[in-house]
């Protein structure tokens, strides 16, 4: 549908929490003084696992999850830069283990550029970077038989998982491992909470980063997001209050969803009808908050005449010409 | 001169005479483009990447932005620029997307690549349980063989052989391929999946054991949701409560049916609650893709 006309509710809002990120990434760049970030346990604990692995002379584990090679798998990946950075310097050894083949050349990428970076590269094992499988269940037995044969110390599970996920935080939790895990699939936080030792929940994980190394830029995209939920949380403030009050009032109009011919095809039209039934207040879709993410297209403005492309016929061939 | 560049589209006309020119041509091109970045300095990398990222990125974020044409069928000629642009945006989206599989595709490669490196590793050094390698490296050239056999004979039809979805025209290669996919794989996949069933109730005893307020609360409220759908006691609990309200639905005591509570707890504490981390991880996706897009990460992935 054309958002110049309908829609635009949704593509105001995306720009003006752009606007947000880029205008305290700017801010922060400036302003002097560091930018208070709450505590977050998990990442505070980060060190302390690094640490026992170190004396325990067993490896650090971390998977980025299942899925394919999106913002989540990058987010994960960087806190295994910063994870890999420390145990780099205490000559840990690290797995990171990958269910996409995007993914893993990512991560394998960047792993060896902070060995490098580090001054370490020698230390760097081959094999601590690898592509396990790609169908879901191969892929946690595979890293399962990691957990269990290698009896990793630490393992940070931090990506998409999915029913996967407990699979990982058991097995390592038998074997005493201490785990740092969060999932950007709510359906999963719950077992991580259950099963790990320390949970990034929601959007934690993306503040992660910021965290750690507190870099202005990434300090600054927190506080626009933070922003961002501000503007999210007035919204959620003030449609309550405007759907509090609609709903006390009579209900004159309704709404009829039908689909209408235009043109050849079928499309989804709306219109707003006199209501004629017993005396009532207004449902849901009478509601203003509704009509605004709901807007009403009239068939008429469907309605738009344009020119057909200009298709050459080919001629066929007629029986005679074909017997010559 | 914009509408010209718009109307040669995304794809080679397969009618078009010079269309074997083209296609040598991209490669050509291809080829060039990727010995000059094997060969550009290290110092330039990042602003290569950065480039590349932006250009890639900014088609999808014209494509979110950019106005869609309003009812537009076949054929139809777009009507201005703003028309003629959101089509052509339109139509490049399967092309676009097939670059991604092709990549991915060759991505693969470096993944299975990845696979053998470890495992020979493993056999030639004979480290600890180094048959499972060898049983894992047999396993993937079996089922590699028999997979790629198995499509050549249902999509190429080799030896007049009509090879169909009927099992009866199946020959002795699909036969193994189906024991070798449905008969083990789905299986033991199927297998790993069951496992979880005992994970969640070693993991559901520890988490529900009342240590805290917050397992406490936990706990009574996984009780009383998993208690509404116990049938039977629903129908107890639910008969005892009309009984005390006086057969009278719309008393009270009504809210406190078994179910009625459990429909409060999920719709009322539940789901506002994922309706937060969900507006939480949307914005943290959204700004961390920004960053992503212009560059503006240091550190890490975009180092």
């Amino acid at each position: 549908m054309q958002y110049l006309d309908t829609g635009w509710f949704g593509i105001f809002v995306t720009v003006t929490i752009v606007v947000f990120v880029l205008f305290n990434i700017a801010r922060a760049g400036k302003s002097k003084g560091e930018i208070f970030i709450r505590r977050i346990p998990g990442l505070n604990a980060l060190d302390d696992a690094i640490g026992r692995a170190t004396e325990m002379g067993r490896p650090v584990l971390m998977v980025p999850g299942i899925g394919s090679l999106d913002a989540v798998s990058v987010q994960a990946v960087t806190i295994f830069a910063n994870v890999t950075k420390q145990a780099a310097q205490f000559g840990t050894p690290i797995r990171l283990c990958c269910a996409d083949a995007a993914v893993y050349t990512l991560a394998q990428e960047v792993i060896r550029d902070v060995y490098q970076s580090q001054g370490m590269i020698e230390r760097m094992d081959q094999n601590s970077v690898q592509f396990v499988s790609d169908r879901q269940f191969a892929f946690a037995a595979g890293v399962q038989g990691i957990i269990l044969r290698e009896q990793v110390a630490a393992t940070f599970l931090l990506g998409a998982f999915y029913a996967e996920s407990l699979i990982f935080a058991e097995s390592a939790n038998s074997i005493g491992a201490i785990q740092i895990a969060g999932s950007t699939q709510n359906t999963q936080t719950p077992f991580f909470i259950a099963a790990c030792d320390y949970v990034l929940i929601g959007d934690e994980f993306y503040a992660a980063s910021a965290y750690i190394t507190r870099q202005p830029v990434l300090v600054g995209s927190l506080v626009g997001q933070d922003w961002g939920k501000m503007l999210i949380i007035s919204f959620v403030v003030l449609g309550t209050i405007l759907n509090s009050y609609e709903f006390k009032q009579p209900k004159t109009t309704q709404r009829v969803d039908t689909t209408a011919e235009v043109r050849g095809g079928n499309e989804n039209v709306s219109s707003i009808e006199p209501y004629d039934g017993d005396p009532r207040t207004k449902t849901p879709d009478d509601t203003f908050v509704y009509r605004m993410f709901n807007p009403i297209v009239s068939p008429e403005m469907l309605t738009i005449e344009r020119e057909k492309e200009q298709v050459e016929e080919s001629v066929e061939p007629t029986e005679e010409e074909v017997t010559e | 001169m914009i509408t010209n560049l718009l109307s040669l589209g995304w794809d080679v006309n397969p009618t078009d005479p010079n269309k074997w020119f083209i296609i040598l041509g991209v490669m050509l091109a291809g080829g060039v483009g990727a010995f000059l970045l094997s060969k550009a300095p290290t110092s330039s990398r990042r602003s290569i990447i950065v480039a590349f990222t932006f250009v890639s990125g900014l088609f999808w974020v014209l494509k979110y932005l950019w106005p869609e044409p309003i009812a537009f069928r076949e054929g139809d000629v777009p009507r201005n620029g703003i028309e003629g642009f959101g089509k052509y945006l339109t139509d490049g989206v399967p092309f676009v997307s097939t670059l991604a599989q092709t990549l991915t595709a060759f991505l693969l490669g470096l993944g299975i690549f990845s696979l053998l490196r470890v495992h020979l590793t493993k056999i030639s050094r004979k480290q600890k349980d180094w048959q499972f390698s060898v049983i894992l490296l047999i396993s993937l050239v079996t089922v590699c063989f028999f997979g790629y056999w198995d499509w050549i004979l249902f999509n190429f039809r080799m030896k007049d052989v009509l090879v169909s979805d009927d099992p009866s025209t199946w020959t002795w290669v699909n036969q193994v391929q189906d024991i070798l996919f449905d008969g083990l794989l789905q299986n033991m996949d199927a297998a790993m999946f069951s496992l979880i069933a005992f994970f969640i109730f070693s993991a559901a005893y520890r988490a529900f054991r009342i240590r805290s307020v917050e397992s406490s609360l936990l706990m009574v409220s996984a009780l009383i949701v998993m208690l509404s759908l116990m049938g039977a006691l629903t129908f107890v609990w639910n008969s005892a409560v009309l009984q005390a309200s006086g057969g009278n639905p719309v008393h009270f005591l009504s809210n406190f049916r078994l179910d009625t509570i459990a429909g409060w707890v999920q719709s009322n504490v539940q789901v506002p609650a994922l309706r937060a981390l969900e507006f939480g991880v949307g914005l943290g996706a959204l700004a961390m893709g920004l960053r992503l897009w212009l560059g503006l990460e240091r550190g890490g992935v975009s180092q």
